[in-house]
């Protein structure tokens, strides 16, 4: 989809729950997002990226939906039109030294 | 909005974002044009975020060596985003006598260049970091090399080159290049949209191949899919760069406290090509069996992402970097293979020089298009 | 590596079934979970599932999981529990967390079955401990026997919503209200009106303005919200509760498909991020069907029918049945699904207001505020007739496609007919025997035997009772009206469980004649 991002979409305007946390993961808050959408990252994943929201141990599970909404609203476009990040290789958290032990068919567990 | 500027530039990585930066920052009007959805898409979101001097080829060290006393220590000021900049010195390390030989010629050549690089023995290595296990019995170790954030610093490099007033379009994929009247003026995207510059400037990652083709300029570069992992925040061990001379491995631990580590299934070069680099099922495992025999105590450290990418492995593993002759008004800046994100404040800047003012602080001649040449 | 026909991810009901649909017709099929404990969600539904016989109605969702895992066990399939999966990669290759190890394997075709996760809403506070997905805590209470709290608000009036604060009552807990910011009820008439008739307040265009509490949930305010969901000044309510329960919707859990390269959509109407895929599953990698809520919310017994349709479409992918086969079969399930998805709260209908049921009745509008239909709203339905002598009064008063009590009544007493979302017509020409199969067979709890007059200015109100401890014979107390407001006094003068009752009491209850058509639940005195 091209988008030009020298569009205007006005100015950041603080508001009251801005200090509210989004990803409680890593810690993002409300406001941390909106301000990243004005600085320009106008898809979820820049704002992944330049945040971390959603890169936390549920991998945004949690937040993903939450983020998508916010950043919709500072773009003035519906939150369908916002891709979500990518998803990842290990669906959930795994030790290294398990992902290390690859166990061959007939092998005991 | 008429889409014409003063320069055009193809990719939004950080070699594009940067260039971008450094250009709009000397009064040049600069359209960039990014052809996936999103900014630093390709090897800048992907990479171990090493800044790094020791191990590289001497054609390209100074200038990565210009851009990590120029610009890494006050980058974060100057983007406004924290890059998460480190220059807590780089291990190269090594188990065996094979590898001390490696690491040994990649240093000796390297000191001639100038580079503040040495030899040291196993105990020096874990009087650094003690987190090494006894099986690491040397190491190259470089004191002025670091670490950064890519994806912040990234990210930084396009959030204030926007500030300053670069066009940033994304999701617009330049296909062609058009000369006009002898000289190349125009980029025709995907879409039918024309973007017209005085310079052209290509950074497009291996992409840059396919795009240079159609202005006659072949660029030997190949897709080589990297892999890298990411554990959940850890605390603090420590801040040096690491790498081995077996390539088995190597990262950092960030500033959130996760460890960032590269590595390779040695199956590199020969994994399908797909459309989107798909992670590859044997490589994470290996990766961890390699990280864990240097470092025991990460047994238990949990891996939360994984990710794969494309490097844009030139013939000699160095970037092509400038302009080219035969088509004037084109500049290139790509094929970094794979190490492209610790020299691209350094490289970037001097594509903005060399647009700017005709000619580099730094000389590029090493890394010119016209350097690559039948072997007899 | 090991390989398989068939791998499926999620043992849920949809993943199961598939698995048996494929074992049966001879594909080595094995299935990966990564709970402790297959059947998914199936067994923390411990009330009785809606539909028809087919679709295993008036059923409890744990027995419908025991009997599917008995099937996949009778049919081969081999299920393997505590396993991860932790990627799809390239090939149809599966990585696979067993033990302190990971295991590959690569399935000719792939079932994704994976469900979906609970979705959370923000507000001041929404991060303190208290605060939990209504999901989790029908968990906490119906898998592992814990309370999540001692007096519970409910955040969202959609059937997950109204089932788990009712199963919160059933568990000892106090729900202290529900709230919505929708205008109207989102789950079903019948399950709103059980926690009502409770004496649970529900309130509407309303939702948390802020969970108090320092270090964990102490309280929480809600207030009112105009159409554009903002607080109306001066409509906040405080409650003293110590846990808040989100039921805000689900979204699929789509990543493993993405992961390997499926074609995706946003699909609001599907709940989030769900992959393109034919109506029979099949995504956009040859080979990979998608299964059950992860490729659009729908409830368990549609899922259990798509996983049927999903293994299936395995096999004859694989060449174990012809295409004939497969499509006799496939027009069967078709058939099936269809007719869950009818009614009022058809997919198709989502986020549509009904104002009418499909006979052109007006839908109780106390019902969608409140809750409960007023006692002068009930006697539109076709349901609730007067007769002399012991009758069933159905309150069944919207289009839903469940049909148990029509077949439950050896007497005739109800009609459905042949489309299963109809209302329930109490037929006025047959001869109720007083056997309460009607009232426990009705999954929405919404039958009751009336006798309006049996003698001394008493009437009698049989109803389905599902709390413990189960009031005797004889028990004085006060009976509710369906707003849960003390109506009159009453008194419980017959308790029966039988066993075809399945759990589900019978409580009949002596009230003052007048009350015949009000009373309908009852507290004992203190």
């Amino acid at each position: 989809m091209i988008n030009d991002r020298s569009r205007d979409i006005g100015p950041f305007v603080p508001a009251d729950d801005d200090d509210m946390l989004i990803c409680r993961c890593e810690e993002v808050t409300k406001g941390e997002i909106r301000r990243a959408v004005h600085e320009g990252m106008w898809t979820i994943t820049e704002i992944r990226r330049y945040l971390r929201a959603g890169m936390g141990l549920c991998q945004g599970q949690t937040c993903s939906r939450l983020v998508k909404g916010i950043a919709a609203k500072e773009l003035g476009v519906s939150p369908a039109e916002l891709e979500p990040a990518t998803s990842r290789v290990p669906m959930r958290p795994i030790e290294m030294r398990i992902f290390a032990n690859e166990i061959k068919e007939g092998e005991e567990v | 909005m008429k889409n014409i500027a003063e320069t055009v530039v193809i990719g939004g990585g950080i070699i594009g974002c940067g260039i971008s930066y450094y250009l709009a920052k000397k009064g040049v009007s600069v359209i960039c044009l990014e052809g996936s959805d999103f900014i630093g898409n390709g090897g800048s979101s992907r990479n171990g975020g090493g800044v790094r001097q020791s191990g590289r080829d001497p054609r390209e060290l100074p200038l990565v060596m210009y851009g990590i006393k120029n610009y890494w220590p006050t980058l974060s000021e100057e983007l406004e985003v924290d890059c998460e900049y480190h220059q807590d010195g780089n291990l190269r390390l090594g188990k065996n006598e094979k590898h001390k030989k490696i690491l040994e010629g990649l240093t000796e050549r390297a000191v001639k260049v100038g580079l503040d690089v040495r030899m040291i023995d196993g105990d020096e290595v874990r009087r650094i970091n003690p987190y090494l296990s006894d099986e690491v019995t040397c190491a190259s170790w470089c004191p002025t090399d670091g670490h950064a954030n890519p994806l912040t610093t990234t990210l930084g490099y396009y959030k204030s080159a926007r500030r300053l007033g670069v066009r940033f379009i994304t999701g617009e994929k330049a296909v062609e290049l058009k000369k006009i009247k002898g000289k190349l003026r125009k980029v025709i995207c995907e879409s039918g949209n024309v973007y017209e510059g005085e310079t052209i400037v290509l950074a497009a990652g291996f992409e840059s191949r396919k795009i240079a083709e159609t202005i006659g300029i072949d660029i030997p570069m190949q897709k080589i899919l990297l892999e890298a992992l990411v554990t959940e925040a850890e605390p603090h061990l420590f801040d040096q760069m690491l790498g081995t001379a077996e390539a088995d491995f190597y990262g950092h631990q960030t500033k959130h406290g996760s460890f960032v580590f590269g590595g390779s299934s040695g199956h590199e070069g020969f994994t399908e090509i797909y459309e989107t680099p798909f992670s590859y099922s044997k490589t994470a495992p290996c990766v961890c069996r390699g990280i864990i025999k240097y470092f025991p105590n990460l047994l238990n450290a949990k891996i939360v992402r994984t990710w794969a990418g494309w490097m844009d492995q030139c013939l000699d593993g160095v970037p092509v970097l400038g302009n080219v002759e035969e088509v004037p008004g084109l500049v290139l800046a790509c094929g970094f293979s794979g190490h492209g994100f610790g020299i691209a404040p350094g490289a970037a800047s001097q594509i903005a020089e060399l647009i700017t003012e005709g000619k580099t602080t730094v000389d590029l001649s090493a890394l010119h298009y016209d350097r690559f040449k039948a072997k007899i | 590596m090991k390989r398989y026909d068939l791998i499926i991810v999620g043992a849920g009901p949809s993943g199961l079934s598939a698995a048996i649909e494929a074992a049966k017709r001879g594909l080595e099929v094995v299935v990966f979970d990564e709970n402790e404990k297959p059947g998914g969600q199936l067994f923390k539904q411990i009330h009785k599932f809606f539909g028809s016989k087919e679709h295993r109605a008036k059923t409890r969702g744990f027995v419908i999981g025991k009997e599917l895992l008995e099937e996949a066990d009778k049919a081969g399939v081999k299920v393997e529990l505590d396993a991860a999966v932790i990627g799809l990669y390239q090939d149809k290759e599966v990585v696979v967390k067993i033990g302190d190890g990971i295991k590959h394997f690569k399935g000719d075709s792939i079932i994704i079955a994976t469900g979906a996760a609970e979705n959370m809403v923000t507000f001041p506070g929404w991060t303190l401990p208290g605060v939990i997905g209504a999901g989790a805590a029908q968990t906490m209470i119906n898998l592992h026997g814990v309370l999540p709290g001692k007096r519970v608000l409910m955040l969202g009036t959609g059937n997950v919503g109204l089932v788990v604060s009712f199963q919160l009552m059933q568990c000892g807990c106090e729900v202290a209200a529900l709230a919505d910011a929708a205008p109207r009820v989102g789950g079903y008439g019948v399950h709103a009106a059980k926690v009502a008739r409770c004496g649970v307040p529900f309130y509407l265009s309303h939702t948390i303005v802020k969970a108090e509490g320092e270090d964990r949930v102490t309280g929480v305010t809600i207030a009112e919200v105009d159409k554009n969901f903002k607080f109306i000044p001066g409509t906040e309510k405080y409650f003293d509760v110590d846990t808040i329960c989100l039921a805000v919707g689900l979204s699929p859990m789509s990543q493993l498909l993405k992961m390997a390269g499926c074609k995706m959509e946003d699909n609001p109407k599907r709940g989030g991020q769900v992959p393109l895929c034919d109506k029979y599953g099949r995504t956009s990698l040859p080979g990979v069907i998608a299964a059950g809520d992860v490729s659009g919310i729908e409830e368990a017994s549609s899922a259990m029918i798509e996983g049927r349709m999903a293994g299936l479409i395995a096999a004859e992918y694989l060449g174990f049945i012809e295409k004939e086969e497969l499509d006799g079969e496939l027009e069967r399930l078709e058939k099936s699904l269809k007719e869950l998805r009818q009614g009022m709260f058809a997919p198709k209908n989502r986020g549509k207001a009904v104002e009418k049921t499909d006979e052109g009745i007006d839908i109780s509008e106390n019902l969608l505020k409140k809750g409960y239909v007023a006692d002068d709203e009930i006697e539109r339905y076709p349901g609730v007739i007067h007769k002399i002598g012991v009758h069933p009064v159905i309150e069944c008063t919207q289009n839903i496609p469940c049909n148990p009590c029509q077949d439950a009544c050896p007497k005739g007493c109800i009609s459905i007919g042949d489309n299963i979302t109809s209302l329930p017509i109490a037929v006025n020409d047959s001869q109720c025997i007083n056997c309460g199969m009607c009232v426990a067979s009705c999954s929405g709890q919404a039958i009751f035997l009336v006798d309006e007059d049996c003698g001394g200015g008493f009437a009698s109100v049989t109803l389905p009772y599902e709390f413990l401890p189960l009031p005797k014979e004889g028990t004085k107390g006060k009976a509710l009206g369906r707003n849960g407001k003390p109506a009159c006094d009453a008194e419980v003068v017959s308790v029966k469980s039988m066993k075809a009752f399945d759990k589900t009491n019978l409580l009949t209850v002596k009230v003052p004649k007048e009350y015949a058509m009000k009373a309908r639940f009852f507290k004992a005195e203190p």
